[in-house]
């Protein structure tokens, strides 16, 4: 579950958030679109509690992830270590073992096996995002916040994320919530989109429900 | 030849206090240092934040020769504890140290992304292990010049200790030249011991940062 309710944020009198009020817990992958400035990644950041907001609140349950749109690999581990680090500390050694093969069956299948004792700083951006998107599914969170997880990767990464989140939601059984700018991304990912301009929300709509939802999109973006 | 290397030896006999002092005031600079780093960026309070702005300031805005005679002659007088030069030049040092490596440690914390902060946060890695194993290496590794350099000027600033009587390098090259009536040639190897020591600090210091390479992002 994951409702946000009337938020308002703003930052140094400048006006991010106004009245955000939304329900996220019927969709599988829900998309926040927007133009840059629009308020998508701050209502995320509202939502991992990474933000506290002026007014309004989120309410939650289950364990939530975040994935930065810059990764935010930790550049001194290898792949396997960033993504073993955080949900090994204080496990017993048995425990540990689990996570070792939740770990590798993860590299597996995201093709990152190859890549395991790699330092984040010689990766390509698409692989950096499949490590960044391997370490949160690692500690099995029920929701994953994705802030433009398609920012700086180029037209075949992008498909190869949209397969890649897809496939994710499907066999993790995870909910997204991804934040981005990119309207074809975000229709041919999600089954509900809400549009953001200046902080509020200027249209909701199911995906599957429309023709051409891009299109009626575009009409308020 | 012969007086020159008795000259050499005598002067080398300093080289335990000065060792002494270098490797004890600097762990003392280092914890205290990273300890006052990590209490003001954990923004336990304002006035833990304020308190260790002020020390921080005082310490650095003040001689350090003014403080190690602070506490060399006014502890005794206020504690009634009796200090050996040494130890009054391990704590005096140390804690001079400690403001100036939490100063570095500030600029190192401050250019680091705030996103390997949250990253932590969002991942659920406690405030603990995230400051020891996310954090702090990362910060080391871009502060370890700076680092090397505070090294560096601490051993230079251990011979301050000759001020107080204790026997150091710089001490016994001063006695050793009051004795003989000579000073160029005892204060010349004193020169030499400092240099070769520094020479030392450096050769180690690329050596370990040359390793860490790995951890530039």
């Amino acid at each position: 579950m994951l409702k946000v309710n009337d938020v308002y944020k703003s930052f140094n009198d400048t006006k991010v958030l106004e009245g955000i009020a939304v329900d996220i817990s019927k969709s599988k992958v829900f998309g926040l679109a927007g133009p840059s400035g629009s308020g998508k990644s701050t209502l995320l950041r509202c939502m991992q509690g990474l933000e506290t907001p002026d007014r309004g609140s989120i309410e939650h349950n289950g364990k939530m992830c975040f994935m930065f749109q810059d990764f935010q690999l930790f550049p001194h581990m290898t792949v396997i270590q960033n993504l073993l680090y955080a949900p090994n500390l204080n496990k017993k050694k048995h425990k540990k073992h689990d996570k070792e093969q939740q770990a590798n069956a993860l590299m597996r299948n995201l093709g990152l096996e190859s890549k395991k004792h790699a330092y984040p700083k010689s990766l390509s951006g698409g692989e950096k995002q499949r490590v960044a998107l391997a370490r949160s599914l690692m500690i099995d969170p029920e929701t994953l916040l994705c802030d433009e997880p398609t920012s700086g990767l180029d037209v075949a990464t992008t498909t190869d994320v949209v397969l890649l989140l897809k496939s994710v939601c499907e066999t993790a059984g995870v909910t997204m919530v991804i934040a981005s700018h990119n309207l074809d991304f975000l229709t041919e990912i999600s089954d509900r989109i809400v549009l953001l301009k200046s902080g509020k929300i200027v249209a909701d709509i199911e995906t599957r429900m429309h023709d051409d939802p891009i299109n009626y999109l575009k009409k308020y973006y | 030849m012969e007086k020159l290397i008795s000259s050499f030896l005598c002067i080398g006999a300093g080289l335990a206090i000065t060792l002494q002092l270098l490797v004890g005031s600097f762990l003392i600079g280092a914890t205290v240092g990273s300890l006052l780093s990590i209490l003001r960026y954990s923004n336990i309070s304002r006035i833990c934040t304020f308190l260790i702005d002020r020390a921080v300031s005082v310490i650095r805005g003040t001689p350090l020769i003014l403080q190690l005679s602070l506490i060399y002659f006014s502890v005794p007088c206020v504690l009634g504890i009796r200090l050996s030069a040494t130890s009054a030049g391990i704590i005096a040092f140390g804690v001079n140290s400690s403001a100036y490596i939490a100063e570095i440690l500030r600029s190192g914390i401050e250019s680091l992304a705030k996103g390997q902060f949250e990253a932590a946060q969002t991942l659920g890695i406690p405030k603990f292990y995230m400051w020891k194993d996310i954090i702090m290496p990362q910060v080391i590794a871009d502060i370890f010049p700076a680092l090397v350099n505070e090294i560096i000027t601490l051993l230079k600033e251990t011979a301050l200790i000759a001020t107080i009587g204790g026997a150091d390098i710089m001490r016994r090259s001063q006695t050793l030249a009051a004795e003989r009536y000579e000073y160029f040639v005892p204060l010349c190897i004193a020169g030499v011991y400092y240099y070769l020591l520094v020479a030392l600090i450096e050769f180690v210091g690329k050596k370990i940062e040359s390793k860490q390479l790995h951890v530039k992002g």
